[in-house]
């Protein structure tokens, strides 16, 4: 499993969006306040990868209603969902 | 993956096709012809317990796991030779059992799961809509909070069951500004709930004697406890039961390639042409090579996406490839039959052309095979 501090999950995450999503786009324009759904980066499917990829990683579970704007939609709110996650877990 | 039948999948197997091949398949071309359902057959797969196959014990289910379920699914298909009667029963079962079993509460499942494993109750998946087809997701159907509940309002199209169902699984728009994302929710309701109609009934020109149906909202009132999961979670729920309905659809067809492909070859062996039987002609054998090759592949596709429904937390790609290959593989296997058959092939009578009618409504059903394909390319990063 990956680092679990905040930092690192942003990193990582961001990293998997880059490389999954959008190869060949400049790191530096996918802030950690970007708009990832409402701005037409993830649609339905990126989005179950995204999550697949969260679960594998961190040992998280998503439920379905968390597939969603309010746990997904910015890597600040992506790292807020999995650290939660992490804090349940413990 | 270990895909050799334990004892029990074996017993399991020859039971339904025993069960199907002797209780099933009376009077099937009359009803084809008359679009009729047979609420008999049904109570009788019923009783087999093939309307809970894998559903718990303590639901009324038989507990079993996703392949265990393919390989009996897989004997109806190829034992029963009324699709419509199969595709009713998968219906039921994957995207309207499923869902409740997999995200409801305690109180829904208790509520309906043994009504529905009993096949007491008939259940109808309400999704399709004017609108929005195989882009599920875009549906003009609403549920207004109301109180402690929901107001559902909008109309549903090209739901199986619908016409016969006591039951309605729907998912409606509850915050529009999310859409797919959280917007939409998942709803099961008695089908006598004040403000839904069932009456509507379509024509088609396969499995026919599975009623298609309309299903109208309007008012109908969804208390908090008729949802399916939590508000906004109804996207994931759908999909998951789409990934179900799309990998074990497939396993009942492999049934009806390989009684096919033994029809064929049967004939093949026996019917004359010339101075051989016209298995001895290659332009016939190597067609029934193809079926034979066709079958097992999509066996393997099949058994390897049913293994992974208990496994991973999606099986959308698995479950979309083996939609795409075996939907066409039957295509394909059943026109073959018909040209093997020759003019008796396209005789009502001997049933070959009905398979092959039946065989196109699975390159439509559970999003067409042309979505199918969008997913695959969507998981492969394109």
């Amino acid at each position: 499993m990956s680092d679990t501090d905040r930092d690192s999950i942003i990193a990582r995450v961001r990293r998997f969006i880059l490389e999954e999503f959008l190869p060949g786009e400049d790191p530096e324009d996918l802030t950690d306040s970007m708009p990832l759904i409402s701005g037409g980066i993830l649609d339905s499917i990126k989005n179950m990868r995204l999550i697949g990829f969260l679960e594998e990683e961190y040992g998280v579970a998503f439920e379905a209603h968390e597939i969603s704007f309010e746990f997904l939609d910015t890597l600040e709110l992506i790292t807020s969902t999995v650290q939660a996650k992490l804090a349940e877990k413990k | 993956m270990d895909f050799a039948l334990s004892e029990d999948q074996r017993i399991l197997r020859d039971e339904i096709t025993r069960f199907a091949e002797n209780e099933l398949n009376d009077d099937i071309a009359e009803r084809d012809r008359g679009q009729t359902f047979s609420r008999e057959q049904w109570d009788k797969c019923a009783e087999m317990g093939l309307a809970g196959l894998p559903v718990p014990e303590q639901y009324g289910g038989s507990g079993l796991d996703g392949l265990t379920t393919a390989i009996a699914l897989e004997a109806l298909g190829y034992g029963c030779r009324d699709g419509g009667l199969v595709f009713s029963l998968c219906a039921h079962l994957l995207a309207c059992t499923v869902p409740i079993w997999k995200h409801g509460s305690d109180e829904l499942k208790e509520r309906y799961l043994p009504g529905l494993c009993a096949g007491t109750t008939i259940a109808v998946n309400a999704m399709t809509e004017t609108t929005s087809g195989s882009d599920a997701f875009n549906m003009a159907c609403r549920a207004v909070k109301d109180g402690n509940g929901y107001r559902i309002n909008g109309t549903k199209i090209m739901s199986t069951n619908g016409p016969i169902a006591d039951i309605v699984i729907t998912y409606s728009q509850t915050d529009p500004e999310k859409g797919a994302y959280g917007g939409l929710t998942g709803f099961v309701l008695d089908a006598k709930t004040e403000g839904i109609r069932t009456d509507q009934k379509f024509e088609k020109m396969g499995l026919r004697t599975s009623m298609l149906g309309e299903v109208v909202f309007e008012d109908a009132y969804a208390p908090e406890e008729a949802m399916i999961g939590k508000v906004g979670g109804g996207t994931a729920i759908f999909t998951q039961s789409m990934e179900w309905e799309r990998t074990l659809i497939a396993a009942a067809h492999l049934g009806t390639m390989r009684r096919l492909l033994e029809d064929c070859i049967a004939y093949a062996r026996t019917r004359v042409s010339g101075e051989h039987t016209i298995g001895k002609h290659q332009a016939v054998s190597h067609k029934i090579v193809d079926m034979k090759i066709r079958l097992e592949a999509a066996r393997n596709l099949t058994y390897c996406s049913a293994w992974n429904l208990d496994r991973s937390r999606t099986s959308a790609m698995a479950s979309s490839m083996t939609k795409v290959f075996v939907s066409e593989a039957l295509v394909q296997t059943a026109l073959d039959a018909v040209q093997i058959h020759g003019g008796h092939g396209f005789l009502t009578e001997t049933g070959v052309e009905r398979i092959l009618r039946d065989s196109i409504g699975g390159t439509l059903y559970s999003g067409t095979n042309e979505v199918q394909r969008n997913i695959v390319a969507g998981w492969l990063g394109l």
